[in-house]
């Protein structure tokens, strides 16, 4: 019966649809959220949609409502298990208090990325996609 | 119902471009390509530390991350969407009781087995 279904976008995400999905995105956001819809680009529509942030062992969660991801920024998405979500070995707190870590989380990792672009680029050779000296 | 639709039947929303910037505005005009027009518009830059305010404004759909839409739209789509099928029906003369469903398709059960039964979405 599965193979009836192609494996397409469509025929990947029809089981997919009413159940809660974690997404995260090309930014690293991590929504959470139940999937009511989408389209041939992977458009995702999240219902109930949160974010949550975690550094060392907390999280905590920002409420965003109805959410319309455009496909292109999802990296992955996987169905989240309702038996298993409170059983995670991590501890909630405000979002508040949590978020002043994680901006500077990103800040650090912007920096360490910008730092191994440098060494790359300018030591060992390397080429940016598309830039002089990428043929390919 | 698709997304798209969704969102051409969204009015106020808040939307996030790619580069982080965020625009808070009423709906104007939206294509296919998601690209959008906004009146009354709220833009706030990456960092959140500086706010402009426009009268109007285009963004191309390719620039979106994502959008934010009020929850309400999602009850309002699906009621507009009930009664446009209503006065189809109605049009075509009407089925009888039970007119709906002869492929199986809309209103059938939610998990009926993978792939019976399931047409866009849940036959919103």
């Amino acid at each position: 019966m599965d193979s009836l279904i192609p494996f397409t976008t469509s025929g990947a995400l029809v089981d997919c649809v009413d159940r809660k999905m974690l997404v995260i995105l090309r930014d690293g956001r991590k929504l959470h959220g139940v999937l009511r819809s989408y389209d041939q680009f992977a458009n995702l529509v999240l219902e109930n949609c949160y974010e949550r942030i975690y550094h060392q062992n907390l999280f905590a969660e920002r409420n965003h409502g109805l959410f319309l991801i455009r496909g292109e920024n999802v990296v992955l998405m996987g169905e989240i298990d309702l038996d298993k979500e409170d059983d995670v070995p991590l501890k909630q707190v405000e979002y508040h208090l949590l978020e002043p870590y994680h901006l500077k989380e990103l800040d650090d990792k912007k920096i360490r990325e910008e730092a191994k672009a440098h060494t790359l680029l300018h030591t060992k050779g390397f080429s940016k996609e598309g830039g002089e000296g990428d043929g390919y | 119902m698709l997304p798209l639709s969704l969102l051409n039947a969204a009015q106020k929303q808040a939307y996030e471009l790619k580069n982080g910037e965020t625009f808070n505005g009423h709906l104007v005009q939206c294509d296919n390509f998601m690209n959008i027009t906004l009146r009354e518009v709220y833009q706030t830059s990456a960092e959140g530390d500086r706010f402009w305010k426009l009268k109007e404004c285009y963004i191309r759909g390719s620039t979106i991350k994502y959008l934010r839409v009020p929850d309400q739209l999602l009850d309002a789509v699906k009621e507009e969407q009930n009664r446009a099928r209503e006065a189809g029906r109605n049009a075509r003369g009407g089925h009888g009781p039970g007119g709906r469903g002869v492929r199986g398709g809309r209103g059938g059960p939610m998990r009926g087995g993978p792939g019976v039964g399931r047409g866009r979405g849940r036959g919103a």
